[in-house]
């Protein structure tokens, strides 16, 4: 009896012992798991995505900052005049595509399916998932319609720029030349006979998408 | 000629005097229909702001014949000199609405008939109301309540047959008997013939076997765990789902990482991203009542924007604070990593690293993110050099060498096929990723 409680008594001891190990050193779930040389693994210098209070000085202790307001990142030195707001709509009208925009590599039609499908379906049928669901859908039926082959093509910029009713702004991930090569293709899907000259399709697009 | 007389019907329908159809009873049902088939319902509600006002009471609020005209042509409206339809564009930001001149004066009254007669919402009882975390208790914290428990019953137990020993001890002593003192502890547990040799062996015996299983589980656990995140899948501040984003709505990820094609950083997203949607979508299509899902009220906290108060000029308020995801990715600092060169230039899926992402309710790291992992592939994924502006000279001589037969020993990957592979561009070079 004496034995079997011992017995009892080491076993379960050892099994806990490497429960304890087996959940405590082992990545899973919200746990990290061990680690060997941290000061290694993490930067002392400010990287963009450091973990934690590591930097003292900016709000929230993040490695990055907004830009002081005014600031023009390189590339983006076309500065579009008009406001965020209804009158600057209607200025819209008559801002106009660069004359030297050449879309050579079908940009316009591989940031389209990235930026435009998930709402308006990869024909401009606004039939992409979201819209599927029956949310925020536009008055206008598709791409085909005649809103969009008569807007303005600066009309069009000023809502990729700052959004309109219920889509926001694509300014984050397009810079002007992209907007332009978007307005081009979304033109062209809508039959107003904008000339893009097709290229090799797609082959390229599809493998990197994703 | 048929069609001829129904456009005939529709300018005369068109043209027609409000009198003569006031006699028509406007329907509501009818009215339905047309607000649906006008999506009037993504930029209008009928009990709250959303870009356009709130419906319900417009009736009351204006008059028939006011509403008829803003809603048909609010442009030609406001620039005839209404005072009431300028102060509204002005208040709305100058954010116009849609023409609609393709609705009869008839048809507008069908509309504004069902918005006089939709029913009120149900109001949403319940969890609907709980935003600020509310599940805090699923963090393992009930293993480490049961564990403490196990300890100290094993504790306790070992205290009393020490006690127990102690006692029978003092008893035998009293009483004159020589206890047996073979039957320690860990002899208790060995089969008899092991129990019967001499001590010192038997030590040394039992030491070499738990040295040589330990080591080994120690090494295996050293390379495989220690520094490894893999399988790493931690609780992020906002319920964020990929698999519903990424899986069921297909969004590209580059709708969200935008980083990923010309930076080192895929980038987390910003939260103007999310609110490219979630400014109108403010709770899952599948779920019902008619609150705001508590998760996307989240961000709508974070950003200090009131959904009531909707503005689509502009949508954050002053206190706006970023939200602290928790960064699952970790490559030690000692190594370098850059996503746009394996995205546009390797074109990687970005599921060959990350694993089906699209699947991934809560995210987890997929690979292990080891030096041996990295390595294993540049040797041997194949580069598609025809199609590639980079490395073109590389590439030039390369796809050279192979046709005239040369150095091929060069071009063998580890499976036997003969391809040109990061590796020949430099991929193992050491100081490619470490410096």
């Amino acid at each position: 009896m004496k034995l079997l409680m011992k017995k009892v008594l080491y076993i379960s001891s050892l099994l806990i012992a490497v429960g304890i190990m087996a959940t405590g050193c082992v990545s899973r779930g919200n746990n990290t798991g061990w680690e060997y040389a941290p000061d290694m693994a993490y930067s002392k210098g400010y990287e963009p995505y450091n973990q934690g209070d590591s930097n003292v000085i900016n709000p929230y202790g993040m490695s990055m900052r907004e830009p002081v307001s005014g600031t023009v990142a390189i590339g983006k030195n076309n500065h579009y005049p008009f406001d965020n707001s209804g009158d600057g709509y209607e200025q819209a009208k008559g801002y106009e595509m660069p004359a030297d925009m050449e879309d050579k590599e079908n940009r316009g039609q591989y940031l389209f399916n990235i930026y435009c499908t998930p709402c308006h379906g990869e024909k401009g049928l606004n039939d992409g998932e979201i819209f599927k669901r029956g949310l925020g859908k536009p008055a206008w039926a598709n791409f085909q319609d005649k809103y969009i082959r008569e807007i303005p093509v600066g009309q069009i910029y000023h809502t990729l720029t700052y959004g309109k009713g219920n889509m926001g702004s694509h300014a984050y991930a397009l810079n002007p030349a992209d907007r332009w090569k978007v307005i081009k293709y979304v033109k062209q899907l809508s039959g107003a006979g904008v000339e893009t000259k097709t290229t090799k399709d797609s082959a390229e697009v599809k493998s990197a998408k994703r | 000629m048929i069609k001829q007389l129904k456009t005939l019907a529709v300018v005369a329908v068109a043209t027609l005097t409000a009198n003569i159809y006031a006699a028509d009873k406007p329907n509501a049902e009818e009215g339905k229909k047309l607000y649906e088939a006008n999506n009037c319902g993504s930029c209008h509600a009928l009990d709250k702001k959303v870009v356009g006002p709130a419906l319900r009471g417009v009736n009351n609020r204006r008059s028939e014949e006011w509403l008829i005209k803003w809603i048909r042509n609010n442009e030609a409206f406001r620039k005839s000199g209404d005072a009431d339809a300028n102060k509204l564009y002005e208040e709305y930001g100058k954010a116009a609405m849609n023409v609609f001149e393709n609705l009869t004066p008839d048809q507008v009254r069908h509309i504004l008939e069902y918005i006089k007669t939709a029913p009120a919402p149900v109001k949403a009882k319940g969890p609907t109301e709980n935003v600020d975390g509310a599940s805090k208790n699923d963090d393992g914290s009930n293993l480490y309540i049961l564990l403490t428990l196990i300890g100290i019953f094993i504790v306790v137990l070992f205290i009393l047959s020490k006690v127990r020993n102690t006692l029978r001890r003092l008893a035998a002593e009293r009483s004159g008997e020589i206890l047996d003192s073979k039957g320690g502890a860990i002899r208790g547990l060995l089969p008899e013939k092991l129990s019967n040799m001499n001590p010192t062996v038997l030590t040394v015996f039992i030491f070499f076997i738990v040295l040589i299983v330990g080591s080994t589980w120690g090494y295996k656990f050293g390379i495989t765990e220690v520094g490894v995140q893999k399988g790493y899948a931690p609780k992020q501040p906002i319920a964020y789902s990929h698999k519903l984003h990424a899986g069921e709505l297909k969004i590209d990820c580059k709708y969200c990482h935008i980083g990923v094609e010309v930076s080192k950083s895929a980038t987390i997203p910003s939260l103007n991203i999310c609110m490219n949607c979630h400014k109108g979508v403010q709770k899952a299509s599948t779920a019902e009542g008619d609150g705001i899902s508590p998760e996307i009220a989240k961000i709508y906290k974070a950003l200090d924007y009131s959904p009531d108060s909707a503005n689509y000029t502009k949508a954050f308020g002053p206190n706006a604070k970023p939200i602290r995801w928790v960064r699952i990715h970790n490559l030690p600092d000692h190594a370098y990593f850059n996503h746009s060169q394996h995205v546009k230039v390797g074109k990687l899926a970005c599921q060959t690293c990350h694993g089906p992402i699209e699947k991934m309710e809560v995210v987890q790291q997929w690979s292990s993110l080891q030096m041996g992992w990295c390595i294993d592939c540049h040797r041997t994924a194949g580069i598609d050099a025809a199609n590639n502006n980079y490395y073109a000279a590389l590439h030039e001589k390369a796809a050279k060498d192979l046709k005239d037969n040369k150095n091929r020993s060069k071009y063998f990957t580890p499976d036997g096929s003969v391809k040109i592979t990061p590796a020949m561009n430099g991929g193992l070079e050491c100081a490619k990723c470490h410096y």
